[in-house]
């Protein structure tokens, strides 16, 4: 898969939910329009959230979504575009 | 009113599930996302108003950076539709971290609002237990873990036990055993599960007791291949002994190839997945419906042969309102022959019994077949894991939308 753009990179790694989306929300105010946000957590159910903040939200889109392996461990990696 | 500067309450899942038993002053706000709430949700024997507010929407909508902010611009502008002032609100999240947030932000806004500690992490893990019979001749103790609706027993005599169905929580058991003065001396799964992880050769290995299993189910049905539990085999009409209690068991194929019950003192059946209170057991975990729907309308009949005084005690429900007024699920086979829709079905015979239930056959999760490994000991899952394959309640008896 080929690796997806991204203007500003944010590290949620070991924290738990609300916090990659609270922490997301401040981010991505920072970045202009069609700015793509990328987040790593670990919380398993950070992926679903995203899913769901995305639809809620109406100034973004969740450009893709993936899961890495490191060190032992499952990092879930979200991409999110400001729209407007 | 509750006073803002409070601390919120933390209530336990413990104390959640005793609140549940009287929930006319309770509220349930869920802000988990929708998928999970529809997996799995905080219920009780008695409806509790539930709201179902995902906690991104409410940041969203309340459209501040921090949650008690959002909760209550949310909330306090009455977004969210309205909440119960004469009822306490209790949040409830995946973890217990955003909805401790959530409950602060209602405190802040004048409600009784508290925290299920742990959120659904903290349900999953709750375990009930209460006694079905209990004497020293002869002791039965229904153990259950309401997130999932699972079922499993205790039966004590003279100070032996014997542990049917265990889940994956096996120091519930311990603890329940050690508690009354029991020793375990078998533990015995009714068949290969697939709906959740057995505690069955953990709690064997940790009791010193035989693991009693069905050799038919020691074969993992999708992948064909042999598993790589130690169990005794368990077979037809054999008779088990507990303390001064004797039990005999029944293969009732049809569920699974190995599927058994257990008959103790002539009286309570322990029906596993066959029988439950409200319906009966699929044929369909194990990929060949055709096959094994027959088997399971011939095992169903068998067990409906059994005295009509006889107590079903089933290894599921799928409503909490199964229950009696006191939380335990079983109810006589006279009972159920003539309220449980399913059974009513079996006496109309084999072929319209298998033609209905292959016609009403519902989705098998993924997770199933994962899980079943699981039970095989092909895979042997982390903590994470375990409880990602456990996520949601069983549906391992026939559908029943209108339910």
């Amino acid at each position: 898969m080929e690796a997806v753009k991204f203007d500003l990179l944010l590290d949620a790694c070991g924290l738990a939910c609300p916090m990659p989306i609270v922490k997301a929300r401040a981010a991505l105010g920072g970045l202009a329009p069609g700015g793509v946000l990328k987040v790593l957590s670990t919380d398993r159910g950070s992926v679903k959230d995203f899913q769901g903040w995305a639809k809620a939200a109406r100034n973004l889109e969740l450009v893709a979504q993936e899961t890495e392996h490191k060190d032992g461990r499952e990092i879930y990696v979200h991409y999110v575009k400001r729209t407007s | 009113m509750a006073d803002p500067r409070a601390p919120v309450v933390e209530w336990s899942a413990a104390e959640v599930a005793g609140q549940l038993r009287r929930p006319q002053r309770l509220f349930v706000l869920d802000v988990r996302n929708r998928d999970e709430f529809e997996a799995w949700k905080v219920e009780g024997r008695e409806p509790v108003p539930t709201l179902n507010v995902p906690y991104f929407e409410i940041l969203e909508q309340g459209g501040k950076d921090e949650v008690v902010d959002s909760v209550r611009e949310f909330f306090g502008r009455g977004l969210g539709g309205a909440l119960p002032r004469d009822r306490t609100v209790l949040a409830v999240c995946a973890k217990g971290g955003t909805s401790d947030l959530v409950a602060l932000g209602l405190r802040e806004l004048g409600y009784d609002a508290v925290n299920l500690a742990g959120g659904m992490a903290a349900w999953a893990e709750h375990y009930g237990a209460l006694a079905v019979v209990e004497s020293a001749d002869l002791a039965v103790y229904q153990v259950s873990r309401p997130a999932r609706g699972c079922l499993s027993y205790l039966v004590a005599s003279a100070g032996r036990a014997l542990v049917i169905d265990p889940l994956r929580h096996v120091e519930r058991y311990l603890e329940l055993a050690r508690e009354r003065g029991l020793r375990i001396e078998a533990v015995l799964d009714t068949h290969a599960h697939a709906d959740h992880i057995s505690g069955g050769p953990a709690l064997a290995r940790a009791a010193g007791a035989p693991y009693l299993l069905h050799p038919y189910d020691g074969i993992h049905p999708f992948d064909v291949v042999p598993g790589r539990v130690a169990f005794e085999y368990l077979r037809d009409d054999q008779e088990l002994r507990v303390g001064r209690a004797t039990a005999r068991v029944l293969h009732i194929p049809g569920h699974t190839l190995g599927n058994s019950a257990v008959v103790l003192e002539g009286r309570y059946l322990f029906s596993g997945d066959s029988i439950f209170i409200a319906s009966v057991s699929r044929p369909d975990l194990g990929g060949r419906a055709e096959a094994w729907t027959p088997l399971h309308h011939d095992s169903l009949r068998r067990l409906l042969a059994l005295p009509e005084e006889t107590l079903v005690l089933p290894g599921h429900y799928a409503s909490p309102a199964e229950g009696d007024a006191r939380g335990c699920f079983a109810a006589s086979l006279g009972r159920l022959k003539r309220e449980n829709a399913d059974l009513r079905l079996v006496a109309s015979g084999r072929a319209a019994f298998v033609a209905h239930i292959l016609h009403s056959l519902a989705r098998v999760p993924p997770e199933y077949v994962e899980i079943k490994r699981v039970n095989a000991g092909l895979v042997e899952p982390d903590e994470d894991k375990a409880f990602e394959l456990e996520t949601g309640k069983n549906i391992c008896g026939l559908a029943h939308p209108a339910a």
